[in-house]
């Protein structure tokens, strides 16, 4: 059924005396619209509340003056409703929750994300839906998301009972509502795992990588790891005494390593011929798995003559830059032909790049696999393996060899769950470790590790110190001298870019000339460091965002917070969290005095300018 | 469907004059929390909405839970698992207090700078700003004071720089407030390091909302640490006893559940009659109840 109107929704339960209430709504916007809507058609008839919210207000005000004419006032003042979600600034958020605490709201509309923590309480909490809303569409809310919703109905002292309220909506369904109300929480589910700035940090600390690998097995998530170990190794321990046991019984002299070992070869061949391409596409789609890589040219489709330069490849997907210079994006088989250079993309350079492939392309295009051949080598490998199982069952050892066949056949099923038992228990010791060990090969070929040592170089040493979310990046931006070279504002954008979320808006404002050959810059540096990423299997590094950089760029020429509001058409939230963030990346640049007193002055006195008012 | 709703408007007005709960107008509005009188309220909903209101002002007591935990963290670390506004600050402050008292040392850390800036006002105004400092991103204020409120990536950053420099971290206890972020996908892993390296000397006290495997979490960390740490969670799991309704698109309004818990039978009927019904008119589209 569809969601019920903001008043006719608030009227229904201001009839039970269900008010106050929290409403909880998918979306910033869901949450804004219902507000206004509710405050439209309803109008608080005390006046000693509304002169009490004014009042507040007033005071407020004078403290947070980023929030005087805020676009929803009135829906307070006269309304006695607001909307509470991470669109809004935090000074906002914390005059409702102050309103809402002061007994002043009728209600308030807020997203099911709303901050953990954040505290305010009231009598009734409505849901709308049994479901949340992700990037990609719709989810069933989890206990512990409805817990902490639900949490929220009933104020302490202030109510005897405390109200969850099940409303129309296109994604309810109280059923569901009603068997999450029962469900046990969610287990806390551990998300260890490996980042640079530990990495340096701890073997800075300790000096070697044993330390942090005691560290990393310390982990909640490892401790799982230990449990599926001794677990799988007791199994493994019957399965093995399960084999002997047997051998015996037949009395055959075999040790457990030759079932092994047969199980091995019988398995490894019926790999083999599993793998065995049957068809010219299948051979084309693997070979194009293993040649499609960042910096090398491919031809489009089947002719191959659009030519893109790869810049990034996800498993099946593959982006890049087409020669008139727009970026493309498109799946791996539609790939006809690629070119074996490995060229850096300087995206200014891209013209010399097509211009050598158009000259050259001939002798430089690699040549396809033809399904027979790949078939004659694999079916080569076939015999010889065949070869191979058979010697395992000589003729000559005395042993009945039809009768040895046929019980290590009989043997497969248990010698197989050793063999799988073994590779996980091996997967799994290495899980907790392997990400760092990936991540130490990245900060070793920059310069910032020595591997063979297990040291961290001088340059390693103040990069441990920059605690940001993109440390290697910056690292190797204050190395090139990049940084340094930037203006104020030009390196507040830039470091806006890098600290934004990747793919959040924050408008389109046009970027000048300097600004673009600064990102530019940038983007090489992040282009060099994620080769190195996808080399050594760590996730690369997401990319720029441009919009941000063009927000704070705005930002650093010293308009009023109202300007940029109205000039960027961003969320405040959204705004206010991206320049906080850049600002904190700012000082710690800043704390690099004594090995980059340069990038660090301009940086200290750019997270001035970023942290002024209401930034803080 | 407008008129009624205009009505029911009025209706709510006049109750929100006299409205018992509100701070501002309690004193002189004696009504109290009797049952709102509806037209289309039955027994049921009479029942579902009983005892609705205020309670009787009544001085502060704390729970026995709050003082379990208080009294474990003299010997243990302890970890609190109860839901939001049900007094889990209250144990890390009186924990504090007496820790202050005593002129030893303490760090209390939140997951968010908004919270850190609220906790720092709250122990202002508790222990005197003297005692108090903040350390944010970019927000630095009285650092060596006894008690440091901050977000558990600078406390995890303090630990790395000890280590680094074999000095130790200036704390006799760490409350680490909204501890169930350990399992938030981007920054979970920070609290997993301040807790595996917070050394074995401080005690910990973990605040966090109710979670599935708290007593497997409270082992974790014994194991890590060598400490044994005490589970301590709110009886009842609420503070303010909840009850669940159903709000129909006429407004009117039915208890969610049945006596024992389960989904209320006539919701079902309900919810199986409109699927028929929009079997027959509109095959092949499905729509939730």
């Amino acid at each position: 059924m569809p969601e019920m109107p903001a008043p006719i929704l608030l009227s229904a339960l201001g009839s039970y005396n269900l008010l106050p209430a929290i409403v909880f709504l998918p979306t910033r916007r869901r949450c804004d619209q219902a507000a206004s809507e509710a405050a439209l058609s309803r109008r608080d008839p005390s006046a000693e509340r509304r002169e009490a919210r004014r009042k507040f207000m007033e005071e407020f005000v004078t403290i947070h003056p980023e929030i005087r004419g805020h676009r929803h006032w009135s829906l307070i003042i006269k309304g006695a409703v607001a909307s509470h979600h991470a669109g809004h600034i935090p000074a906002w958020k914390l005059a409702i929750e102050k309103l809402m605490s002061a007994g002043l709201l009728d209600a308030i509309f807020a997203t099911a994300t709303v901050a953990a923590g954040v505290d305010f309480p009231a009598r009734t909490v409505v849901l709308t839906g049994s479901e949340a809303r992700t990037g990609s569409g719709w989810r069933q809310f989890t206990a512990s998301e409805l817990q902490q919703m639900t949490g929220r109905a009933g104020r302490r002292g202030r109510d005897r009972v405390g109200f969850i309220v099940a409303a129309p909506g296109l994604h309810q369904d109280p059923q569901k509502i009603a068997e999450l109300l029962k469900a046990p929480p969610d287990p806390l589910v551990s998300q260890f795992r490996a980042t640079y700035s530990t990495l340096l940090n701890l073997l800075d600390a300790f000096g070697s990588f044993a330390h942090i690998r005691e560290v990393a097995e310390k982990s909640f998530a490892h401790r799982d790891a230990i449990g599926r170990i001794k677990s799988l190794l007791a199994h493994r321990a019957e399965n093995e005494a399960r084999i002997e046991e047997k051998l015996k019984e037949a009395s055959i002299d075999l040790p457990l390593s030759g079932v092994l070992g047969f199980e091995r070869l019988v398995s490894a061949r019926s790999r083999l011929q599993e793998f065995q391409p049957q068809t010219r596409a299948e051979v084309l789609q693997r070979w194009l798995h293993n040649v499609v890589q960042p910096g090398r040219v491919v031809g489009i489709g089947r002719s191959g003559r659009r030519l893109v330069l790869v810049t990034e490849r996800r498993d099946g997907s593959v982006a890049g830059v087409r020669e008139d210079g727009r970026r493309a994006s498109f799946p791996l088989e539609r790939i006809g032909r690629v070119y074996s250079p490995v060229y850096h993309p300087n995206l200014n350079a891209t013209e010399a790049v097509f211009d050598e492939i158009h000259a050259r392309g001939r002798e430089l295009v690699i040549p396809e696999p033809r399904l027979s051949e790949v078939r004659a080598e694999e079916t080569d490998a076939l015999q010889v393996m065949d070869d191979l199982i058979g010697s395992l069952t000589p003729a000559s050892s005395g042993i009945d060899r039809e009768r040895l066949t046929e019980l290590l056949w009989g043997l497969m099923a248990d010698a197989e769950a050793i063999e799988r038992a073994t590779r996980r228990v091996e997967a799994l010791r290495d899980e907790v470790w392997q990400p760092f060990a990936q991540h130490a090969r990245v900060l070793a070929h920059f310069g910032y590790l020595d591997f063979e040592t297990e040291k961290v170089t001088g340059r390693g040493r103040w990069l441990a110190d920059l605690r940001i979310d993109r440390p290697l990046l910056v690292g190797e931006a204050l190395e090139s001298g990049i940084l340094a070279s930037l203006d104020l504002p030009l390196m507040i954008a830039v470091m806006a870019a890098l600290t934004a979320d990747e793919d959040r808006d924050y408008g389109e404002l046009e970027l000048s000339d300097s600004l673009v050959t600064a990102l530019t810059a940038f983007e090489n540096v992040g282009f060099s460091v994620a080769t190195e990423e996808w080399k050594h299997g760590v996730e690369p590094t997401p990319e720029l965002n441009f919009s941000a950089a063009g927000a704070a760029f705005r930002w650093a020429s010293g308009v009023e917070w109202s300007t940029l509001v109205a000039d960027t058409r961003a969320e405040e939230g959204d705004l206010y969290r991206m320049l906080s963030r850049t600002g904190e990346a700012l000082l710690q640049i800043a704390g690099l005095k004594r090995v980059h007193s340069q990038a660090a002055q301009t940086a200290a006195n750019a997270a001035e300018v970023v942290l002024r008012e209401p930034v803080r | 469907m407008k008129r009624s709703g205009e009505k029911f408007r009025r209706g709510g007005s006049k109750r929100r004059g006299g409205r018992s709960d509100e701070p501002a107008t309690a004193s002189k509005a004696p009504v109290s929390s009797e049952p709102v009188r509806h037209p289309t309220q039955t027994r049921e909903v009479k029942q579902l909405l009983a005892g609705i209101g205020a309670p009787p002002p009544a001085p502060f007591k704390p729970d026995p839970f709050q003082l379990e935990a208080l009294a474990a963290l003299e010997f243990e670390d302890i970890l609190v698992t109860a839901p939001t506004g049900s007094g889990k600050t209250w144990i890390a402050q009186e924990a504090i207090r007496a820790l202050l008292n005593e002129g030893r040392r303490a760090w209390y850390t939140t997951p968010l700078k908004a919270l850190t800036n609220s906790k720092y006002q709250e122990f202002i105004d508790q222990f005197g700003a003297n005692q108090v400092g903040i350390l944010t991103g970019d927000r630095k204020e009285n650092p060596d004071a006894s008690l440091i409120v901050g977000t558990t990536e600078i406390y995890r950053n303090q630990l790395f720089d000890s280590l680094r420099g074999g000095s130790e971290v200036h704390a006799d206890l760490v409350v680490l407030d909204e501890a169930h972020y350990l399992a938030d996908e981007d920054r979970g892993h920070v609290w997993e390091e301040a807790i595996i390296l917070t050394p074995p000397r401080i005690r910990l006290l973990l605040l966090s909302a109710t979670v599935g495997n708290a007593d497997v979490f409270a082992e974790w960390l014994e194991e890590v640490r060598g400490v044994h740490c005490g589970v301590v969670s709110r009886p009842g799991a609420r503070p303010v006893p909840l009850r669940a309704a159903l709000l129909l698109p006429d407004k009117r309004l039915m208890p969610l559940l049945s006596e024992a818990g389960r989904l209320n039978p006539e919701i079902l009927q309900m919810g199986e009659r409109a699927r028929e019904e929009r079997m027959r008119s509109r095959p092949g589209r499905r729509r939730l109840y």
